[in-house]
This record gives structure tokens, sequence and C-alpha cells, in this order.
């Protein structure tokens, strides 16, 4: 065997482990996902219905509500991006102890979501952090419980997503302000540019794609993500009002043992997140 | 995750914040320095809850004052927190091993021992970190089950895995990228062998890049709920955040006791992430930074 050949097995046997891993573990399971989204399944025994199962699930009025909530959440986006921007701003200003600052902005990311879930529900409850601040303003006949109520639970969950994202976008734009030339804002400063100006004309078109690849995630963890708030702060509820698409795929599969509908919403949620990353593609592509 | 982009080059290896602007006197200063307090204090409400809530027992709780150690004391009562530590720690060190055994070779043949069709073959790998694994749950829970995995901590580690996995792919090869092709070669040719030169010569090579890897999986698999809440059945395997999670859907546990047990599950990762946090940022911008 020729030096090239034996290089190329090499590289083959390197990857195959990999491969096996990957293939058998996500890649078998989406083909196994599309089909028995066709079937009616409980896990153990599988009748093949065909195509009127997506008919009928598009009828079903628990997914429409889950991709509603997820479609509302969205809201909480611009939020989830405006505010670590703001804060990336203030870091890179460098004040005395920005390094501090740094690591404590920073900290409630190594935080599991199960526990920062927890902590929001006590900053939301009817003893809650929320309804003390209320208080301290004066307005001391005023209680909230926005976990509690249909109309406002959802509220409640997309703030909490907010403050979990601030860490990871915040970590994002400081990484993207850093590899700004100083000299240009300087040169800037120099013609007489205000500091809006120069942020909106230098500091914001520098950053386009960092903002672009925060907002990616940021929808992407919306819509697989949420598991672990939504599972300790509501289960879901009341009623369906928290119920994500993410969300309901863990509902119908294991609390309605649905396999094939659980399955079928497993499908939708993938097609989802893969457009949200092909449009991502696509804009860097266009950007290049 | 991440994005499918040019290759960053080793200038990534560099704290990313390191050339300080000039700084100007200013009387914002001051102000400036309030509102990043404030924001400070903002982060850091999630472990004065858990403090603040942990120092009171559970009726002192429901009176709304008072303080005692009662919580803490009779914690491993409430919460197995050892064995459930122990669990986190086992599921979380094999599937990181796991990953970097498949993944460092992985990432390594495809920068540096192409073969044909492996720039495909790579493409596919690294397009599976966009399948969310609430996508694919079904069909997951139920071939594990039927393996027979699910009972101790084998399932979860695989699972773990195979989701980590493609991400350390594309993070390693675009480390190897950067590494001269004369310098595998040279050991290659000196006799080493293909095995030889991954282990003597590029690990040693790819610390940080295993390094990044580590810290972003540790704190990742350390943090997940839905993979150790489905795939670990036994309930004297649970890891830290599902046992957490469990007790907490219950609604009968005392939340101060839940709140100690909420502390003891996040130092670790913060640990991990205040001594690594350069890793971390480096690993979550990767194949951003120009």
């Amino acid at each position: 065997m020729t030096l090239r050949r034996r290089r190329q097995w090499a590289g083959f046997f390197f990857t195959l482990p990999a491969i096996a891993l990957v293939v058998g573990f996500i890649g078998i399971p989406i083909g196994q996902a599309v089909y028995y989204s066709f079937t009616s399944w409980n896990g153990v025994v599988s009748t093949w219905i065909g195509p009127s199962t997506w008919t009928q699930a598009f009828h079903n009025s628990n997914l429409w509500t889950a991709l509603e909530n997820n479609a509302k959440l969205l809201i909480a986006v611009p939020f989830a991006l405006a505010l670590p921007l703001c804060i990336a701003v203030l870091l890179h200003q460098r004040v005395a102890g920005w390094k501090i600052f740094r690591s404590i902005y920073f900290l409630p990311t190594a935080i599991s979501w199960v526990v920062l879930g927890l902590v929001a529900e006590r900053f939301f409850a009817f003893q809650g952090t929320l309804n003390a601040i209320i208080h301290f303003f004066g307005f001391s006949h005023t209680n909230t419980n926005l976990l509690g109520y249909e109309s406002t639970a959802l509220t409640a969950l997309g703030i909490t997503f907010i403050f979990t994202m601030i860490g990871t976008n915040t970590m994002l734009f400081l990484t993207g302000l850093a590899t700004l030339d100083p000299s240009l804002e300087e040169a800037a400063r120099i013609d007489g540019a205000g500091r809006w100006r120069i942020f909106r004309s230098i500091t914001l078109p520098h950053l386009a794609r960092f903002i672009q690849l925060a907002f990616v995630m940021t929808v992407i963890a919306l819509f697989s993500a949420l598991f672990s708030l939504i599972f300790v702060m509501t289960g879901g509820g009341p009623g369906y009002s928290t119920t994500t698409v993410e969300f309901l795929v863990y509902q119908t599969g294991f609390q309605q043992s649905a396999f094939g509908t659980a399955a079928l919403y497993g499908i939708i949620l993938f097609v989802i997140t893969a457009t949200v990353g092909i449009i991502q593609l696509r804009l860097i592509g266009s950007n290049e | 995750m991440t994005t499918l982009q040019t290759p960053p080059n080793e200038s990534t290896l560099v704290d990313p914040v390191t050339p300080p602007p000039p700084r100007r006197p200013s009387v914002g200063r001051w102000v400036l320095f309030g509102v990043m307090v404030v924001i400070a204090v903002v982060m850091l409400y999630p472990f004065w809850v858990m403090i603040a809530t942990s120092l009171q027992s559970a009726t002192q709780f429901l009176s709304g004052g008072g303080f005692s150690w009662l919580s803490w004391s009779t914690l491993t009562s409430v919460i197995p927190v050892g064995q459930e530590v122990l669990s986190s720690t086992i599921v979380c060190s094999a599937s990181i091993a796991l990953i970097l055994a498949v993944g460092l070779p992985a990432g390594f043949a495809f920068s540096k021992l192409r073969y044909r069709a492996s720039g495909m073959v790579f493409l596919i790998m690294v397009s599976a970190m966009m399948v969310p694994l609430q996508a694919i749950l079904m069909p997951e829970y139920v071939n594990v089950t039927k393996l027979g995995l699910t009972g101790g901590y084998l399932g979860a580690i695989l699972v773990y895995a195979a989701l980590g996995t493609p991400f350390s792919i594309f993070l390693f090869s675009t480390y190897f990228r950067g590494v001269p092709d004369e310098l595998i070669e040279a050991g290659i040719v000196d006799g080493l062998g293909y095995f030889g030169a991954l282990w003597r010569l590029v690990m040693p090579i790819a610390v940080p890049a295993i390094a990044t890897v580590t810290v972003l999986q540790f704190i990742q698999i350390w943090d997940d709920l839905l993979v150790g809440l489905l795939f670990i059945q036994n309930t004297n395997e649970r890891p830290i955040t599902v046992g957490l999670a469990i007790l907490a859907a219950g609604r009968t546990t005392s939340i101060p006791a839940l709140m100690a047990g909420s502390l003891i599950s996040a130092l670790p990762a913060m640990i991990v992430y205040l001594i690594f946090q350069r890793y971390l940022v480096k690993g979550l911008t990767m194949g951003i930074d120009r």
C-alpha cells in the first residue's frame, strides 16, 4: 500500500467510531421518527396509518396552542439580544473592576436551567421577590402571581428565558467588541462624531454577524432548550398555557403514551429549528 | 450551538478581551459604575435566593422569617445529595471521555487524513449539531430501552456522547487546521504510526481544544435534565438536576431544602466555569472570530 492510501485508510478508521455513534443515536432515529409519525405507536407495537396522522395532527388544538406559545415567546428574543448588547457595551467601557463584573454577569450561565427555573418560581411566587418589590414601591395592596394564571404564566416564562440567555449573549457580544479596532472609533471621535453616531455607524455594523449568531442561538434555544424551565416552573400549565412544541413532545409521548403523535411533533420541531439554521447559513453565505 | 463558518485562526486561543482602549477620564464614570453594580445585583439574585432561603427551616419559610441551619443539617434525608452528585459525576466524566475518544481522532482525520468523500461526511456529522434531542426523542427512548440500557448509566452516557460529538468534531477539526501538516508528516515518517502519532503528537498539541470541549460539555451535561430524566430509570442512580426537578415537580418538598440542594448542584459547574472561563468563551464563539 502506498503511503497515501495508508493515510486515507487511517483517516477512515479514525472517523469510524464517531460516525457510528452519531448515525446510531441521531441519524437512524431521525428516519425512525419520520416513519413512526405515520403510525399509531405505543412504544411496542406500531400500526401503519399513513398521511392521515399528519392531517389529524394539524387539526389538534394542542399543537396549535403549542405553536402559538412558541410564537408568542419570540417576543422575548429582541430583549434577550438588546439587554446583553447594552451590558456588553457597558463592560467594554472598562470601568474599575470590570473583569469582576464580567465574571459575575456570566456566572448564571454555568447554572442549570432547572435551578434557575426553581429560583424564578420563587421570584414570581405569591410571597416572592416580585411582590416584595411592588410593595416596596408603595403598591402594598397589589399582589401578582404570574405563574398561577393562564393569561400571565407565559410572560413569566419569557422573562425567565431572557434572564437565562443574558450571560451567553453578553459573552458573544463582548467577544465581538474585543475584535473591533479601537483606532476606528478614535478616528471617528476626532472627526467629531458623537457617541451614539459612533455606536450606530461603527460598532453596530461591526457586531452584525455576532448579533446574527446570537439571534439564531437564541431562537433555537427558545424552541429546544426551555424543557427544564417549563418542567420545574409550570409543567406546561396552567392548562396548556406554557406548553411549547418541545414540551408537547414530552407530554404526548410520556404522559399520554401516544408515541407516534409525539414523534410527529418532534419532526415539526426539527423542521422549525432546521429552517432557522438554514436561514442562518444563507445569511452568512450572502455576507461573504 | 455554533455556526459552520470559516475556520478561526490561532488568534482564537488568546483571551478575546486583551487590548484595553485608552481610558477617558469622565464624569459619567461613577454613574456607569453604579449601573454595573445594579446589574451585578440582578445577576447575583439567584445565589442570594438560594442562600437566604436555604438558611430557613420549612416552617420559618412558610411564616416568612427566621434563621436556621435545619434545612442543611437534614438535607440528606430529603435529597440524597451525595449519591446524586456521584451519579452526575459518573455520567459527566464517562460521556466526556467518550466524546473525546471518538471526537479527537475524527476531528484530526477530517482535517489531516482526508479520504474520499470525507468532506461530505464531515458536513453531515457537523449538521447533526442542529438536531434537537426532542425531535428524535421518541425513537431514541424506545431504541435505548430495547437495548436494555435505561437501567444504569450507559444509555444516558451514549446519548450525551452522541449529542456532544458533532460539536467536538467541528471544534477539533477547525483547531487542527491551524497545525502545520509537516509536523504530523514528520511524526508518521519517524515510525510512530498513525495511532502513535495521534497519541504522542496530536493529543499534546490539542490540549487547549480538549479543555474547551471538556468545559463546555461538562456544563452542558451537568446542567441537563431531559436525558437524565428519561434514560436513567433507577431512582438511586439519578443525577442531581433530575433529583431536584422531580422533587420540585412534586410540589410537596420543603423549599429551603430544595434551595440547599440547588446550591450544591450549582457549585461544581460554577467552579469549573470560574477556573476555565476563557475556554468557555472560546468554545461559544468558535467559528465566528475573524
